[in-house]
């Protein structure tokens, strides 16, 4: 383990009656990094999620967070923690705004803080709104703004790109991208979605039937498709994928103006 | 902290109705004593009635407060029992049926605190349910000029109801550990009524006060002739009962896995 692990799991084992969902899993977080967790459907993301949060305890192995043991019954360390896991949930009866501030209120975090997440996840205009009633987008920035409402030191993302149209998905990968640039936030996010996580990641966790496959570093990731796309694309792919890029910036641009 | 925990837990109920419906379902109580008073007072009212003003007059309700005050101490200890068993099962179940158990257990809070927060807050919704219908047992008992009424028979109404209202609170952390452990609602609100009427049948046997269940029905009368003091050793019973589900419900949120 590294002097600057955030999470670090080792042997980390979970099974479901027969379904091994995590299978002696090790990996290492580190700090002020995006840590990209990459796996197919049911490739034991959530669950490892889970185990890192205390939501779930391991059959075998250990999670630890900034060093310490995960253990439920001590929750100090959430204070340091912001979380989405899978489907973002609020208290339906109450407005975006009453579900910042209950959780700001038991987070310990300043007065303030609830207008700043709103402005930041552009919630401005469902600020008075029930959660009940928001469409699911805006759902899930109210998810990625609890989580961010008491500054954590690491975030923890599953899937947090769930239900966003394609300018809501550049604007979080810019957010999560600032935040680890400039305040040094460490990132933990789970993704089945190759392009998000090739565009927002420094290291990229392949997991695969429970098991982590594969680590790749960005700037190495970066090199080979580099190479691969001299070698090996046609014209027509190059094409088509110039074409893709085109057609995202002229979405952006008609239904968004910027991107925020 | 634990200030902090209470307030949330009194914020999430804002703008539900599961409060007024739950009073509204008690006030029909004395409603009901009061019509079948009123029919049974003039016998050319039962009749005018049909099979209602039969109901009434074979019920064995005399138009007199010492029956009314009998009624009410049963119909607050038997139904009430089941809209406390409701209550407990709202304000725990509501988290797992709105996704938001993964929310609060990730939050730097010790879970005993959620536990003892719920439980304060179905205590006071019951105490309020219990006030307001006494209230209006009253005034319905004056509008009827029931005789038998004195300011001290009215007090000995307080009393009784709340004696029973808090011997059926003792019950209610053993709901509170089967919602949390089937994570819904259906799960206790039948364990509640299961337990209600085995209550009633123990209730006939010598088990009766060593029973949890059967402890509510020989107090209220609704198995036997009401008893005005407790033995000590259905005393030890409901408190054990209670310290059990308060335990059993942390260990619950302490240990189990958190799937949802």
């Amino acid at each position: 383990m590294t002097t600057d692990a955030v999470v670090t799991t080792r042997g980390l084992t979970k099974r479901f009656g027969r379904v091994t969902a995590v299978d002696d899993l090790d990996l290492e977080v580190r700090r002020g990094e995006i840590y990209a967790f990459l796996g197919r459907n049911g490739a034991g993301k959530t669950t490892t999620i889970r185990m890192i949060l205390g939501l779930i305890r391991p059959l075998a192995g250990e999670v630890r967070v900034f060093g310490e043991p995960v253990r439920s019954g001590r929750p100090e360390w959430l204070r340091r923690v912001g979380c989405l896991v899978e489907t973002a949930t609020a208290y339906p009866n109450l407005t975006v705004r009453e579900n910042l501030e209950l959780h700001r209120r038991l987070t310990g975090a300043p007065a303030r803080a609830v207008a700043n997440v709103i402005e930041q996840l552009g919630l401005g205009d469902a600020a008075e709104r029930r959660a009940g009633q928001l469409s699911l987008g805006n759902k899930q920035r109210l998810g990625l703004a609890r989580a961010l409402v008491h500054a954590p030191d690491l975030l923890v993302l599953d899937e947090p790109a769930n239900g966003l149209d394609p300018a809501g998905i550049v604007e979080i990968r810019g957010l999560l991208r600032s935040l680890a640039d400039d305040h040094g936030t460490t990132v933990f996010v789970s993704s089945h979605i190759l392009v998000e996580v090739a565009h927002l990641a420094d290291r990229i966790g392949i997991v695969h039937e429970g098991r982590l496959v594969e680590e790749l570093d960005r700037a190495a990731l970066v090199a080979a498709a580099r190479a691969f796309s001299a070698a090996q694309l046609t014209e027509q792919q190059r094409a088509d994928a110039l074409l893709t890029l085109e057609l995202e910036r002229y979405f952006l641009a008609r239904t968004d103006g910027s991107v925020r | 902290m634990f200030t902090a925990v209470l307030a949330g837990e009194v914020v999430k109920l804002r703008r539900t109705t599961a409060p007024w419906v739950t009073l509204g379902c008690l006030m029909a109580g004395p409603l009901f004593l009061a019509l079948f008073m009123w029919i049974i007072r003039d016998p050319g009212r039962a009749a005018q009635f049909g099979l209602l003003g039969t109901k009434a007059s074979l019920s064995g309700i005399e138009a007199t407060w010492a029956s009314y005050a009998a009624f009410l101490t049963l119909i607050v200890g038997m139904g009430g029992t089941l809209l406390l068993a409701f209550v407990a099962a709202y304000v725990f179940g509501r988290e797992y049926s709105e996704g938001t158990a993964k929310v609060m257990l990730t939050l730097p809070v010790p879970r005993p605190e959620f536990v003892i927060a719920k439980l304060v807050v179905a205590a006071l919704w019951w105490l309020a349910i219990v006030l307001v219908v006494f209230a209006e047992a009253v005034a319905v008992a004056v509008w009827l000029g029931l005789p038998g009424i004195t300011t001290g028979a009215i007090a000995s109404l307080l009393g009784n109801l709340l004696l029973v209202a808090g011997i059926s609170y003792l019950l209610a952390p053993v709901i509170a550990l089967v919602t949390v452990w089937t994570r819904g609602y259906l799960a206790p609100v039948g364990f509640a009524l299961g337990m209600l009427l085995l209550g009633n049948v123990v209730g006939h046997t010598g088990w009766a006060p060593w029973f949890p269940w059967s402890i509510v029905p020989i107090l209220v009368g609704s198995v036997s002739t009401p008893v005005d003091t407790l033995p000590v050793g259905s005393l030890v019973v409901v408190a054990a009962t209670f310290v059990a589900g308060i335990a059993g419900t942390m260990w619950c949120l302490q240990a189990t896995d958190n799937t949802q």
